[in-house]
Parts: C-alpha cells; sequence; structure tokens
C-alpha cells in the first residue's frame, strides 16, 4: 500500500501532506553487466543497526554500517516512526532487509555476490540535505569502494 | 534523494515503494511499487517464495537503460488479513480491565518473551537502551516516575544521551517485549491486533500514553520529537 485511498484519513492526509521532494528526472547509472556478474548491496531506510550500535535520534541523517555476515539475531531497529506494523520485522529480518534471500539467489547463480557491507538510514524524513549532500554520497562512495555495483533501497 | 546521491556516485539502485503517490514526485530512477500493507515491504513474513518474487520484480529494473522507472508489483491483493497500518493509541480505547501493577504486567509478559526468543533461535528486536531484559523493572520503575510528573532518570543512560532520546528507547524495549511476548502467547496475532490488545488493555501501555504526554507538552523540540515516537 498502501494503497492510499484504503487508509484511514487521518493517515492518508498525513502522508499527502508531507513534504516530498519533486523532481524531474536525475542522475541515472546504468548497470553495464547482467546481475548474475554484479555485486549488490542492501541500503534501506528501517532504521536497522547492529544492537549496541548508537540508536537513531530523531532527525538524524546518519548512517549506519551493517557488515554482510551481522547475525540477524544482533540486528534491531530504532526507526522513530509509528506508522508501520512491526511485527512483520519481528517474525522475520528479511521483509525489509532480505539478506538471507539475497544469499539463496547468490547460490542459485541468478546474482553475483552481496556486498560486504549493507547500510542503512533512518526513513521517514521531512529535512534530508545531509542525506542528499553528504551521508548519501559517503555511502555511494563506500560502495564504490568494496566493488559494489548495485543497490536495492528498501524501506520498512 | 538516497537513490540519486547513490546514482551520482555511480550505483545503479532500485527501491522499493510503499507510497505510489510519492514516487511519483520523488522519481527514483528505478522502483517498485508493491501494494503491501507498512512493514511489509517484501510481501509476508516467512514467506520466501513470495519475498523471491517481489526482490526479483525489483532487481530486474536494473536492466533498464533509462529512467524513471516506476513500475507496480503485479498481484493486487495485500497479503493476509491486515491493514494498511495498524491502529494509533489515541485511536485507541482503554478497557475497564486494566492490570494495575505495570511491573508485575511486565515480569509476566517477559516469561513469554523468554519463549519467543528460544523459539527464534535467539532473535529478538530488544536492546536499544542497553538495560537487559533482565533488569526491566527499574526501566519500568523510572517511566512510571517519568509519567508521574517526577525527576527521574537512570543511571544506564549514557552521558551524551538526552533524556528524551533515552525514555523513547526505552519505550521502544518495553513494547517490543509485550509485541514479541504476545506473538508467543498468540502467534497468529497482527500488528493491528496486538496494537489494540497494548493500548487498550494493558498497564505498560497506559504508562506509555502518560509519558508520551508527559513529553508532548514540553517546549522542547527533543522532547516533543521524543513524544512522537512513543504514541500517538
Amino acid at each position: 500500500m498502501p494503497r492510499l485511498d484504503r487508509l484511514p484519513q487521518i493517515n492518508r492526509n498525513n502522508l499527502l501532506m508531507l513534504p516530498v521532494q519533486v523532481n524531474d528526472g536525475g542522475p541515472f547509472t546504468p548497470l553495464t553487466r547482467p546481475l548474475a556478474a554484479c555485486r549488490l548491496a542492501i541500503v534501506t531506510t528501517a532504521g536497522l543497526h547492529r544492537r549496541g550500535d548508537q540508536p537513531f535520534g530523531p532527525g538524524e541523517q546518519t548512517y549506519r554500517v551493517i557488515p554482510a555476515d551481522t547475525p540477524p539475531a544482533d540486528i534491531v531497529q530504532s526507526q522513530t516512526s509509528l506508522g508501520f506494523d512491526r511485527t512483520a520485522i519481528m517474525r522475520d529480518l528479511n521483509i525489509s532487509f532480505p539478506v538471507d534471500r539475497l544469499r539463496e539467489m547468490v547460490a542459485q547463480g541468478t546474482l553475483g555476490g552481496v556486498a560486504p557491507r549493507h547500510y542503512s538510514f533512518m526513513g521517514a524524513q521531512r529535512d534530508v540535505k545531509r542525506i542528499e549532500q553528504e551521508t548519501g554520497p559517503d555511502v555511494g562512495r563506500l560502495l564504490r569502494e568494496a566493488g559494489v555495483e548495485a543497490a536495492l533501497i528498501t524501506p520498512t | 534523494m538516497l537513490a540519486r546521491a547513490l546514482e551520482t556516485a555511480g550505483i545503479a539502485t532500485t527501491a522499493i515503494s510503499m507510497v505510489r503517490e510519492h514516487s511519483e514526485k520523488t522519481k527514483p530512477p528505478r522502483a517498485l511499487f508493491v501494494p503491501f500493507p507498512f512493514g511489509h515491504a517484501l510481501g509476508r513474513p516467512d514467506d520466501p517464495g513470495l519475498q523471491h518474487r517481489v526482490l526479483r520484480a525489483a532487481l530486474d529494473l536494473l536492466a533498464e537503460p533509462a529512467g524513471p522507472v516506476l513500475r507496480d508489483f503485479p498481484d493486487d491483493a495485500e497479503p493476509g488479513d491486515q491493514p494498511p497500518a495498524p491502529a494509533q493509541a489515541s485511536g485507541i480505547a482503554i478497557t475497564s480491565t486494566v492490570p494495575d501493577d505495570p511491573a508485575l504486567e511486565t515480569a509476566q509478559i517477559r516469561q513469554y518473551h523468554e519463549q519467543w526468543v528460544a523459539r527464534g533461535g535467539g532473535r529478538t528486536t530488544f536492546g536499544l537502551a542497553g538495560v537487559p531484559a533482565t533488569r526491566f523493572r527499574g526501566v519500568v520503575r523510572f517511566l512510571q516516575a517519568f509519567a508521574a510528573g517526577e525527576e527521574a532518570d537512570m543511571e544506564e543512560r549514557p552521558a551524551d544521551l538526552p533524556l528524551a532520546d533515552f525514555i523513547r528507547y526505552c519505550a521502544d524495549d518495553w513494547k517490543t517485549l509485550y509485541w514479541e511476548g504476545r506473538m508467543a502467547m498468540k502467534p497468529a496475532a497482527g500488528g493491528d491486533e496486538i496494537a489494540r490488545w497494548f493500548w487498550g488493555e494493558t498497564a505498560a501501555g497506559q504508562v506509555l500514553r502518560r509519558v508520551r504526554d508527559r513529553l508532548d507538552a514540553s517546549a522542547d523540540a527533543r522532547w516533543k520529537a521524543a513524544a512522537f515516537g512513543v504514541a500517538r
């Protein structure tokens, strides 16, 4: 969804009034090789991180690094938003952070490889200037340095 | 905007979109709109088949030579019977059967939470505040005192962490004990059902309503922001 017309009016209005960016096209990096030859990272806006990392605070535009071999039992979520159903990720981390599914794709040969490190931001933000200008580009550079060509961006 | 920053750095991105109306405006380079409730980006927990289909549809967009591309996941039906978003505290009536001792209630819930952790091979999303579940009685007393308007703090709060943020992490951990404990008690319970139980029937829910009220009444923006993350 949630299809907005199926949401209660108060939720629908909150979402429609969120000051989202209006863009007209933008940067585009074509993938020059098939996925089966590429290394992919997850960049999530679900506010996930390792237990013991500093949790996300309100309006925070920094990121957390999640090494690909982090056991699911060590991953927690400090997303500020209350507008989503937390039971899904409590039951199965893959609902927003599909590490097991990606590993299965690599084993099947449909994905070349998984990045050594994934990255996590907190979504549902109004001011995203620092993500645009500093922390987002930082993550892009770190991914390139790790030989990553493609990223899957997942929400909570 | 995250996608644009990554594309500029030379990374091809594909995003899962939960709100089509937003993606139509932000125009990420490649996005798959999915018709699922918030919290269910890849469809349904413990359903690898559906998750693989969503993943495949999102990753297929990486082959697109130009963008922006916004595609709809073909399944129109929402998985399961979950509403698009769970009910919020302000929309849930408080029942007449709320227990009066949140510490005792929490001790009982913790037994179920231990079952949850054991069943899941040690997995829990508990652990933001840094106070272990075995010492959670202290957190309950702290939140009760704060809710009652007292000067409350805990020695476990790091000196550089604002009190309001610490309160929010404590509240999140408290909710996690109850949410995961409830799923051990009632494995089929959905998020909306658990939210209605927590805010309507538990002593913990009533303490957190008052914690939220005190935070929200403050003129301090940090306190107000924390209130928004505790209850709405």
